[in-house]
């Protein structure tokens, strides 16, 4: 059972603003666009002759190279083991190394681990670790620190929100259940540099989620010195190309390259500093006034990106990313017990019109539940590519069937966050459209996030917004949602076909023989409808032109040990 | 005196124990928990994570054992920044609200005190009419439209100023914050300053002041200043702590590490221990300076300190 998900966004974020909290924060959106939008018009025009660089291919002199970059919010904690938020997890990523890695383009490459070997029955893994790696103190990373790591994880004292993520592993669930004692987790030291890990399944998945928080390495003797207080600068030892230097919660952390890195020789960045910008406009203020080179997804409200490509041209990065956004139902309750009633809702929207008049064409309309990734082709419901005069007389029909009429019309709520301007619009459209097209009655109701998730998690709500960023570039973690039993199919679909073919698809070691059999899930979903897809994410960014080794990449992870900063000055307008 | 501050301080005990049972048990109301995740934590997880912070006891074991906490001073480890504790974070935080706030507050006084005092003394002039209306805008435009101009301004487009950050309290990177939280300061100390002056230049003793043939600035800077200044000083004690909570705007838009994002964040994430370390604080903030500018408001008026 796969229960990963450090890379799982608070609903707020994922709608596109980081924001989570209400008041001020919308009203600052609106106003900083406004007085931008100003700013913008009164340049004309013309590619943004303000903030033009001038840019060589020569890197900076190595006291330039420092990497300014906003993280939408601050980082709860530092401990690998413990991580849950994105914030979180990217800055880890940037501190440790785990077995494996990922490259500047989101591929899989050896990390800790140079090489591994995978027993036939897919069950036992042996990975060799580098002699060359080091903890930021020099000494050397071996099999034991992930041994500790691994087990501290599952510890029942430890805590950690995402232990379950290591159920695959031998004996994991036991000891996170409290009936046997962490050293009996199926994990090995055979040597200092060779490290074992048995597990309960074959999972062929398994390597692709090694890169998350929860599978690196740990320095046992920090952790035994400072306890809680071993992740404060001075304190923390990392094994990645970079360590802590400074961290003042919700100011600034400061990240300097670690020399002791097995790798350190490709690493330019002397510094990275992240800062913690919840508000989009204050973000892009500062991107503006130069004091931030890069600005993470999302890095502006949909309505911005047409005065933000006209100021900053090629600066504004869009790049397709491992999510989708969709609306929840409960499937065994009236009134959407009812599929003829789930096929039409689904079939009225028109997601073409949503997308390139609310979301300025930033995100990719979405039919069906798997995004694009390279190598799978995801099946998209026979009615999508119907003219929409066509789908619109089917769902007609449908609804009748269902019961309804425009004298009897359907009446529901629709639950949805209050955080994030612009899902509120993509909702009033949303009902809008049902209403037109079918005339159902939709009584939209915002809650702020906690709240909404509660109401989801107890089924009080029938209707509901949610979505999904994959945790790993595999169909699984978006599989997974659907299958019964798991803990966050709080819509409780259940169908046994399903369940079958991914039960098959996770078995199976062949990637093509796999992929097609998610397509097979991908088109039982479409006929069943238990949710109603809406969008898949784009990540939308901000990057200076001097900004070397950023590419798009589908996990949207940016290593800063890729990253460096060219030569450049401003251009004179 | 003495006995007004002790009777104070007996009467702030029970007024801090009602706000911190309020906001308890108003917290533990409010729907969702710490770690209602948009995951939702397998239930042997969430056990687990329950025991560690006792959030599985009784809720009044709960209550008794958070109040033998604090009484020691302690607020507990904060449940959303899993790595940290309350005091560790307020420690970090409060320094910076009290700096820019402090700076603000001065910069008000120094501003605001002159201003006023110059329209008081011009009444009904044009120097009396340019800064009261000066001070009339300055209250009414809310720092949320201040520091976004600002920012446009100084930074974006002058390229002068930092936008935003703290930098281990820079000056630099302080300007805009401070401006920011001192031009509606400034207005309301140049208006209180006027509108006493104005009062206490009509009073009786500075007619027999200048009667007796005392020079103008003896008058005003000996006999005119102490009495005007009551109001500002009784201003000032919530002023203090209105520039302190009241700063959450400014951190936001500067980016700042201050309590008032502890205090949003917290309230949001169900971080308990966080929103009950930053209420305490504040009301015992609240507390201190109403008492402060109590005991100020006797040392200048010899009325008061009688009574």
């Amino acid at each position: 059972m796969l229960r990963g998900a450090s890379r799982r966004r608070p609903i707020a974020e994922r709608a596109g603003l980081s924001g989570r909290r209400p008041g001020p924060r919308c009203l600052l959106v609106v106003m900083a666009a406004v007085l931008l939008s100003a700013c913008s018009s009164a340049s004309g025009p013309v590619a943004g002759p303000l903030y033009r660089y001038v840019v060589s291919d020569r890197p900076a002199p190595a006291a330039m190279q420092v990497l300014r970059r906003r993280v939408a919010e601050t980082p709860r904690t530092l401990d690998p083991s413990l991580a849950t938020d994105t914030m979180s997890t990217d800055v880890i990523e940037d501190l440790f190394e785990g077995l494996v890695t990922l490259s500047a383009g989101g591929k899989l490459i050896p990390g800790v681990a140079s090489s591994w070997s995978i027993s036939p029955d897919g069950r036992t893994y042996v990975f060799h670790l580098r002699p060359s790696a080091r903890w930021s103190n020099g000494k050397p990373v071996t099999a034991a620190d992930f041994v500790y790591a691994w087990r501290r994880e599952v510890n029942p004292n430890t805590a950690a929100q995402y232990a379950q993520s290591l159920a695959r592993i031998v004996n994991a669930q036991a000891i996170i259940d409290g009936h046997k004692p962490p050293d009996t987790l199926g994990v090995t030291a055979l040597s200092p540099h060779t490290f074992e890990v048995r597990l309960v399944h074959r999972t062929p998945y398994f390597l692709s989620m090694l890169f998350n928080t929860y599978y690196m390495p740990l320095y046992p003797p920090a952790i035994r010195r400072w306890g809680m207080a071993w992740t404060r600068p001075g304190h923390l030892v990392s094994d990645g190309a970079f360590y802590l230097a400074s961290w003042v919660i919700n100011g600034h952390l400061t990240l300097k390259k670690n020399p002791y890195f097995w790798d350190a020789a490709q690493v330019r960045l002397r510094e990275e500093i992240y800062y913690p910008v919840p508000s989009a406009s204050s973000a892009l203020a500062r991107y503006f006034a130069g004091d931030l080179d890069f600005v993470g997804t999302p890095a502006f409200p949909p309505s911005d990106v047409g005065w933000l490509r006209r100021e900053l041209g090629n600066q504004v990065r869009v790049a397709s990313m491992y999510g989708t956004a969709y609306l929840g139902m409960l499937i065994h309750k009236k009134p959407f017990d009812n599929r003829d009633l789930r096929l039409a809702l689904t079939m009225a929207l028109n997601r073409r019109v949503l997308d390139d008049k609310l979301m300025q064409g930033m995100d990719t309309p979405a039919h069906s539940l798997f995004p694009p990734l390279p190598g799978f082709v995801r099946r998209s419901p026979a009615w999508a590519h119907w003219p929409m005069a066509k789908r619109l007389a089917v769902a007609r029909r449908l609804y009748h069937a269902a019961g309804y009429s425009r004298a009897h019309p359907l009446r529901v709520k629709l639950l949805y966050m209050i955080e994030g301007v612009h899902t509120r619009s993509y909702m009033e459209a949303v009902a809008t459209m049902w209403h037109q097209a079918l005339g159902a009655d939709i009584i939209l109701r915002q809650e702020q996030w906690k709240v909404m998730l509660q109401d989801i998690q107890y089924k009080n709500a029938k209707l509901y917004w949610d979505a999904w960023i994959g945790d790993y570039p595999s169909p699984y973690t978006f599989a997974h949602q659907f299958v019964k039993g798991f803990v966050m199919n709080y819509g409780d679909y259940d169908n046994p076909a399903y369940q079958a073919v991914v039960k098959a698809a996770v078995a199976e070691p062949n990637r093509a023989r796999r992929y097609a059999l998610y397509a097979k899930a991908d088109a039982i979903l479409n006929h069943d409808a238990p949710f109603i897809p809406l969008y898949f994410y784009n990540a939308n960014e901000l990057v200076k032109p001097y900004v070397a080794g950023y590419r798009p990449n589908v996990l949207n992870l940016h290593l800063a040990r890729y990253m460096w900063i060219r030569q450049h000055s401003l251009r004179q307008p | 005196m003495i006995r007004l501050v002790l009777r104070r301080l007996l009467v702030a005990i029970p007024t801090l124990l009602v706000i911190i049972t309020l906001s308890f048990f108003l917290l533990r109301a409010a729907p969702g928990g710490p770690f209602t995740e948009a995951r939702r934590l397998p239930p042997q997880v969430l056990a687990n994570v329950e025991r560690m912070y006792h959030l599985n006891e009784p809720v009044w074991d709960q209550y008794g054992r958070y109040l033998t906490h604090i009484l020691r001073g302690d607020f507990g480890p904060s449940y959303v920044y899993r790595s940290t504790t309350v005091n560790a974070l307020i420690e970090q935080g409060l320094p910076v609200d009290l700096t820019i706030g402090g700076f603000a507050l001065g910069l008000a006084l120094l501003i605001g005190m002159p201003l006023g005092m110059l329209a008081a003394l011009r009444q009904n002039h044009a120097w009396d009419y340019v800064s009261m209306a000066g001070a009339m805008a300055g209250i009414s435009v809310p720092n949320f439209v201040v520091a976004p101009l600002l920012i446009l301004l100084l930074a974006v487009k002058a390229h002068w100023l930092p936008a935003g950050s703290w930098s281990n309290g820079a000056p630099d990177h302080m300007v805009l914050p401070v401006v920011t939280l001192a031009l509606p300061l400034i207005a309301y100390v140049a208006r209180l300053m006027r509108g006493s002056m104005v009062e206490v230049l009509n009073s009786p003793f500075i007619r027999t002041a200048r009667a007796k043939g005392l020079p103008e600035r003896t008058v005003i800077l000996r006999h005119a200043l102490r009495p005007a200044l009551m109001p500002l000083i009784s201003f000032l004690g919530p002023a203090v702590v209105n520039t302190l909570t009241g700063s959450i705007v400014v951190e936001e838009i500067f980016g700042l590490p201050g309590i008032g994002r502890f205090f949003v964040d917290g309230a949001l994430n169900r971080d308990y221990t966080l929103v009950m370390g930053v209420t305490i604080l504040y009301a015992m903030l609240i507390i201190a300076f109403n008492l402060i500018a109590d005991v100020l408001y006797g040392v200048l008026d010899p009325r008061v300190r009688q009574q």
